[in-house]
């Protein structure tokens, strides 16, 4: 009973209205890092979280919703082999995501915003800089990817 | 209180699309960093566009944000070395995880509790990032009082 991948010219013009409705409704730009930065600020006091934190929460709530309307939701460990290092090891594969967070976070916070904030909101608005940041994430990505996966021997 | 639940039902109905588009599936990604699919590349391009004609056209009527009555508008900024650099090492763990800060919610939402893990270290991340940040600041401070009583 799980629903079919939404078409992008259908999920990307929702995303977009919904970001121009946060525009609307608060004048706030649509981004993910700031409720992780919010996070770490509070001092895991929940009381101090900030709108960013419930922006980052409501996409947490949003997937949940998603995934029991759609019959899809399911607890698990499992992480795709998504082939760009291949990990027989559960520890080793997690210890990766860990890693791969911290770096993500590190840069994103250097930068100013991710994929959501620089690449979508940033973007809408021609921001220079999140048209630098976008630029430059997405070609980092594409050829680290492609590196990692000759590496592994794999495509 | 209000513009936080502004942010949870609009950041609930992103989730929502993020996940039916597969966003927060780390094989999606991998196929978008592949150059295998186009499908991430559109749905970004699209998003884009509507966003940004919707705030263009919000700011020419002097639209005044319904929750605070604050005129729309928003600032651009110029691009930075930490622009060029953060991103670099971003988009290397991006393509480790193959998800980033929105996407994990995302995932986590849905049930894939390995995104935890991601999501613990983004956190991390963000928190070294201002110690660095931090410690960069002050040193800087002390070399320009350093060079400012060289100067007498």
């Amino acid at each position: 009973m799980t629903w079919t991948i939404a078409p992008w010219f259908i999920a990307g013009p929702l995303i977009g209205l919904l970001i121009v409705a946060l525009r609307a409704a608060a004048n706030k730009p649509f981004g993910a890092l700031g409720g992780f930065v919010d996070i770490s600020e509070s001092g895991w006091s929940l009381s101090r979280l900030g709108f960013r934190s419930y922006l980052l929460f409501g996409l947490l709530l949003g997937g949940a919703i998603f995934a029991v309307a759609s019959g899809s939701f399911s607890l698990s460990f499992a992480y795709p082999d998504y082939g760009s290092i291949a990990l027989a090891s559960p520890v080793a594969q997690t210890v990766l995501l860990l890693i791969a967070g911290v770096v993500m976070g590190f840069g994103a916070r250097t930068a100013g915003g991710c994929t959501s904030g620089h690449g979508m909101s940033g973007m809408s608005l021609f921001s220079p800089a999140s048209l630098v940041a976008t630029a430059t994430f997405f070609t980092t990505a594409v050829a680290l990817t492609y590196a990692f996966a000759l590496l592994g021997g794999q495509s | 209180m209000t513009i936080k639940l502004i942010g949870l039902a609009i950041g609930v109905g992103i989730g929502f699309v993020f996940a039916w588009a597969g966003l927060s599936d780390p094989a999606v990604i991998r196929d978008m960093l592949l150059l295998r699919d186009p499908h991430v590349f559109l749905l970004m391009g699209s998003t884009v566009v509507v966003a940004a004609v919707g705030a263009r056209l919000l700011r020419a009527n002097n639209f005044r944000a319904l929750a605070t009555g604050e005129a729309v508008a928003w600032s651009i900024e110029k691009p930075q070395t930490r622009h060029v650099f953060g991103s670099a090492l971003f988009g290397a763990g991006w393509s480790l995880a193959a998800t980033c800060p929105g996407p994990v919610a995302v995932m986590i939402g849905q049930g894939r509790l390995s995104g935890l893990f991601a999501a613990a270290g983004i956190v991390i991340g963000v928190t070294l990032q201002a110690m660095w940040q931090r410690a960069s600041t002050a040193q800087k401070q002390v070399r320009a009082e350093l060079q400012g009583t060289a100067g007498l």
